[in-house]
This record gives structure tokens, sequence and C-alpha cells, in this order.
């Protein structure tokens, strides 16, 4: 609680003596309410940091869909107010903020897409109290009650793509790379227990810092020597790119396949046409899909934000779902109560960009493009429905 | 020989030669002006993004050369006129304001470009057989280029009249003043020919590295790594920084990972500052 809000209380409290003592919080919460009645969300975004670069893209896709509930009555009858915060931050830093959203704007809700560290820092800050919709590509597994999970896990990402590369292209090995942190040690964990499913061999696993100034060639050199079939990437922004660039060119790329787990457009066009073959990437989104519904949403973003809008990811995009998955949570929860949010997400049913989705186990059965770069283009080879994703928490 | 060992023994190389061109600016810079330019990686990135843009118009990849040299050039002269002149001899000033400098300019490529990747396409695509083990090309060229520069670099510095006078300058300021060297234009040359080193070592690596204004921070820390280790301002010690900086980190990152590698480097450059912060080749 803010000293601005306390001090006309305690004006008043003083006026009405001791008397009034038992009735302040009632009168503190009435004044909260009848002074704000907008439904608020404080959405946590890469503002600054190294992935500063989705943060508009996120924004301008949130208030897209904001716009769009309020003007079909907003929620609960209640107009939607995003109250955008940094989520680029150290993790501390966004948990000071979570707790400044919740006792001094008092929102509803929140709703974040950044990484992990600061997922884990608001999840301990906020213990459920508001629901809080992450919405990212993630390592899966998050449980925390009343944290709801849309974006895509390893399994949804992995399990199409290895057993595409496994009957279409034969894959029987596999060579591990990736940033040393949880999302690639996590996401290659399960990983290995697909490639195993699949009949197929991992050859070796290795890591670079993150953050660290890297270069590739040694790394790149080893996997010359290996000659796995596929290379599964788990490297993130400039250092995924770098590798891609080397890789092409020491001339790998001719005999090996490689699959990413954090390829979307921005990443693609540092990597550039000369060094995107054989590349693959499975996502809930790509900006190119020749879907009626992201026509549809295109359109409207285009015509909301003109030829200067941020361009279009996944990342960025997952805002747009999660500013239109609280919606569908809150009308059928009847509010944001952390149990009845809990009750209804099971098996509720919300629009995407892209094909409906279903949430279970407040992780989200959703649709997924295997895609084959072209280019600095995704090319859409095959269309997975309802692929699931592999964390099921409990009530 | 085994191919695989003769690849990571060029990559050894590779990372040697682009290390000494990329900090060879910074040398120039430091050794005769005894300005440490923290800006180094941004004038880098002002390169790349030379590169990109001259590829980006149609134009054939030299043609970023000519460019590069232009726009660092110039930026060099008016930094050097406007924020290095009134600073000389005052080295922790100057750490600040190029450190400003440096910020300035990233985020001028940010409002210019914004913060998403851009690539260069490889001028010389393909491997070539050396050795017995295919190698990229480019990177050969590059290994050769950076040894042609380096080496006719520090040739012209100890055989040109100029190189003379900046020698001369660098002894003694006021004795060369006195016997008629222009010594504030000689070390506005000085400043901008250390920004245009840097203009063409980015026009170099843009085909290689990702592209974005955050680009310059990755390099400037190695080059600062190598000076450190080489003895700041002398030619020799400037290879020798850039040998034991880019071979140990390509050595180490060869036999185990990436992690030893830049580990390695730390541990190698905090033992020179502490124990021998003169470096190999102390003036």
């Amino acid at each position: 609680m803010s000293m601005g809000n306390l001090t006309p209380t305690r004006r008043r409290l003083l006026a009405g003596g001791a008397a009034a003592f038992g009735a302040a919080p009632a009168i503190l919460s009435g004044i909260a309410r009848a002074a704000d009645k907008d439904f608020k969300i404080g959405i946590f975004l890469p503002l600054s940091g190294p992935a500063a670069l989705f943060g508009p893209t996120g924004r301008a896709c949130a208030e897209l869909a904001a716009d769009e509930i309020n003007k079909a009555g907003g929620i609960l009858g209640r107009q939607v107010r995003l109250l955008p915060t940094d989520g680029g931050t150290a993790p501390a830093e966004a948990a000071k903020s979570a707790v400044r959203l919740m006792l001094e704007e008092k929102v509803d809700m929140l709703l974040g897409s950044h990484d992990s560290a600061v997922r884990g820092a608001i999840a301990t800050t906020v213990k459920g109290k508001v629901p809080y919709v992450y919405t990212p590509v993630y390592e899966g597994g998050e449980c925390s009650p009343n944290i709801y999970c849309l974006g895509e896990t390893p399994d949804q990402q992995g399990g199409p793509a290895i057993g595409w590369l496994a009957t279409e292209r034969k894959a029987r090995t596999y060579y591990l790379i990736g940033n040393d942190y949880g999302w690639p040690r996590k996401t290659n964990e399960r990983a290995r227990r697909l490639i195993a499913d699949q009949g197929g061999s991992v050859i070796a696993e290795e890591y670079l810092p993150l953050g660290a100034p890297n270069k590739f060639e040694e790394a790149v050199t080893r996997i010359k020597a290996a000659r796995p079939d596929v290379v599964l990437i788990t490297l993130v922004g400039a250092d995924n790119v770098n590798f891609n660039r080397t890789f092409a060119g020491f001339g790998l790329d001719r005999d090996i396949a490689r699959f990413a787990f954090l390829l979307e457009e921005n990443t693609l066009a540092g990597i550039g046409a000369d060094a995107s073959r054989e590349l693959y990437a499975c996502m809930g989104y790509f900006a190119d899909l020749d879907w009626p519904t992201n026509r549809q949403f295109k359109a409207a973003y285009a015509a909301k934000f003109g030829d200067k809008a941020p361009a279009l990811s996944t990342i960025g995009v997952d805002s747009f779902t999660g500013i239109k998955f609280a919606r569908a949570l809150v009308e059928k929860a009847k509010g944001t109560d952390a149990r009845a949010c809990m009750a209804a997400s099971e098996g509720l049913r919300f629009d995407t960009v892209t094909a409906p989705a279903i949430m279970r186990g407040r992780h989200v059965d959703k649709t997924m493009f295997l895609a084959r770069c072209q280019g600095t283009k995704f090319e859409v080879i095959k269309t997975f429905g309802f692929v699931p994703s592999g964390t099921a928490c409990g009530a | 020989m085994d191919p695989i060992l003769v690849t990571q023994g060029l990559n050894l190389v590779f990372a040697v030669a682009v290390l000494a061109v990329l900090a060879l600016g910074l040398a120039v810079v430091f050794g005769l002006l005894g300005v440490l330019n923290l800006a180094h990686g941004e004038f880098i990135m002002v390169g790349a993004y030379c590169a990109w843009a001259t590829t980006a118009a149609g134009l054939p990849y030299v043609a970023a050369i000519p460019l590069a040299i232009a726009v660092c050039g110039g930026l060099g002269l008016t930094v050097e006129r406007w924020l290095i002149r009134p600073l000389y001899r005052r080295p922790f000033d100057t750490l600040v304001a190029t450190w400003g400098l440096s910020l300035l300019l990233r985020k001028a490529a940010e409002a210019a470009f914004g913060l998403s990747f851009r690539n260069v396409a490889m001028p010389l695509p393909g491997t070539v057989r050396v050795l017995g083990t295919d190698y990229p090309g480019y990177r050969l060229l590059l290994i050769a280029i950076s040894a042609a520069i380096v080496g006719g670099l520090m040739l012209w510095y100890r055989r040109s009249r100029t190189g003379l006078r900046i020698r001369a300058m660098v002894g003694n300021p006021d004795l060369a003043q006195a016997v008629g060297i222009r010594a504030t234009r000689l070390a506005a040359g000085t400043f901008a020919a250390g920004t245009c080193l840097a203009g063409l070592g980015g026009v170099m690596i843009a085909p290689l590295v990702p592209l974005q204004p955050l680009m310059g921070l990755d390099f400037v820390l190695r080059s600062f790594f190598a000076l450190v280790i080489g003895g700041l301002g002398s030619a020799v010690g400037l290879f020798a920084g850039s040998a034991v900086i880019g071979g140990v980190d390509s050595l180490v990152s060869a036999l185990l990972d990436a992690t030893w590698g830049y580990f390695a480097v730390l541990v190698v450059a905090i033992l020179f500052l502490w124990r021998r912060p003169g470096g190999l080749f102390a003036r």
C-alpha cells in the first residue's frame, strides 16, 4: 500500500476516532474499487535488456487485443487497461515491480513475456494472489498455483520436429548445442528422451556461456568431426545467428540438418539466406502463416499501427494470445478468484491468432507448425493440431 | 595430418589474425595518443553497417571499404576535435568520454536501424581445400588481409616520413612542435586512422557475425585484453597479445569447450594485469 492511498484514510480515521478502526479495511478497499472500475492487467515485457527488441511488438499486440476486447464490452463489463512494465530487468527488479503493480495499482491480473528467472521471481512474489499468464516459449514444468503457461514447450517443438526428422530424413544421430542456462539444458533433457523414443542417439551435448562474446569456429569443427545427422540448437539471439552463419560458412549445411528451438523472424533475418539451408523450426506462430485467422489479425494490426508497426514473431504475438486468454478465463471463472480461475482453466477453449487451443493442466494443447527456412522466410512443411504440452499441473 | 586437427589449427590462426586487426586501431590510438578509446567496438559496428548498406544498395562488397573509411574517418575527426582534443593527457577523462561516446553511437545506430538483426551475404562463399581439409575461403582471405594490414602499417610507421613525424610527436610533443611538426593535426590524423582501422575491421567481419547495434561490445573486450598482454603501444606487443588471447581462447575452446576458453582468457588477462601490468613488451 502506498502512502498516497493511505493519507486521506488516516485523516478520516483520526476524525472518526477509535470506533472507525474496525471498518478501516472495508473503507479502504471500497475507495480503491470505486475509483477504479477498469480491469487492470500488469504486463511484463522486455522493454530493456538483450530481448528489448521484442518489447514493442509485445506491447502493440497486447494493445490490439485489449482494443478488440474493449470494443466488445471489456472483461466482465469492465474496460481493459494495460500497465506495461519492464520484464527485461534482473529478477529482483521485476519482483519489486510486481509488488508495486499489486499493492499500488491493484491489478486484477498479471501477464508476462520474459525469461524464466524473472517468472520465478514474480511467481514467488505474487504467490497466486492474482492470476498470472505466462506467454512465451519456455522449458515447461511451471506448476505454481494460479499461473497459466501458454507458450511452446520442448515437447510441442521437439516432438513433431524430431518425429518428422526421423521418418522423413532418417535422422539417427544428434548433436546438441546451446547456451548455458536453464531453458537450453531443460529443453535438451526433454529432447534426449524424444530422440531415444525415435530410436536415435545423442553424440554430444555442449554449452556456451550466455552473454559472453562467443565465437563458434571450434564448436563447428567439433560438429564436423562428429558428423551427426542433425544439430539441435538451443542457442539464443546473437549466438544463434553467429553459430548458424559459422556452420554454413564451413559448408556443413550441405550434409547436416539443423533444428533450432528458438528461431523466429528476427533471428532468421540475422542468419540470412546464405546460411539457412536445411534449417528447421517448430513454433506456434510464424508471421507469414497463410491462415485466415492470421490474415485477419495482420490486417487489424496493420490498420492500428500502420507501416511503422513493429515486426511480428511468435514472441510478441504471444501477448495478443495472452490477453485473449485472460478474457476467456476470467469470463468463465466470473472473477479473478484463484480457485475459480484454476478450476475454470481446465478444458478452457480459447481463440489464438491461428487455431483455437485448449488448456489442460494450466498448459495448452496447441497447433504447431514445422517449418523449413527458405532464404529468410519460414515455409511450413507440416501442421500438427492440438499438440500436448507435456506438462500437466494438478488442481 | 588429421583434417580436424588442421581445421582447429587454422581456427587458431584465424582467431589471432582477426583479433590483431580488430585491436590495431585501439593500439594505434592508445599507443600513440595515450587515449583508451572505449568506443572502439562501436566504430567496428559502424564499419559493419557500412558493409550492410553497401550490399543492401546492390553495390559490390569492396565498395564498403571507401564508405567505411569515409564514415569512420569523418566520425573520428569530428570526435577528436570536439571530444578528445580538450582531454589529451587526462587519461581517466578520455576513458569516461569515450565510454559516453560508445553509448551515443550505439543508441544512434539503434535509432537509425532498430535493434533487429541484419545480415551481410558472404562475399566469397564456399570452402577451399587446404592441407587436406575444407576451410571457408573468406576466412582464409581474412587471415591474409589481416597479416597484410598489420604488417603494412608497421612498416609504414617505421619507414615513412609521416611515421617519423608521429614518432617525434609521441617522443616529445613540445620539441616536435618547435621544429615545425604540426602536432595537433598529426594527432587528429592518428586518431582518425585508428577509427578507420576499426571501421575496416568491421567491414571485414560483417559477413561472419551477427549484425546489430550492440555488436561492438563483443570486440572491445578481447581487443583490450590483447593490448594489456602485449604491452600498450608496441607493434610486437600487439601481435604477441593477439597471439596469446586469440590463441589461448581458440586452443582451450578446441580442447575443452567455449566456457573454458572464455575462462582461460579472463584468467590470463587478470594474471597479466596483476603480475605484469606493463605486458610482455612494455615500452
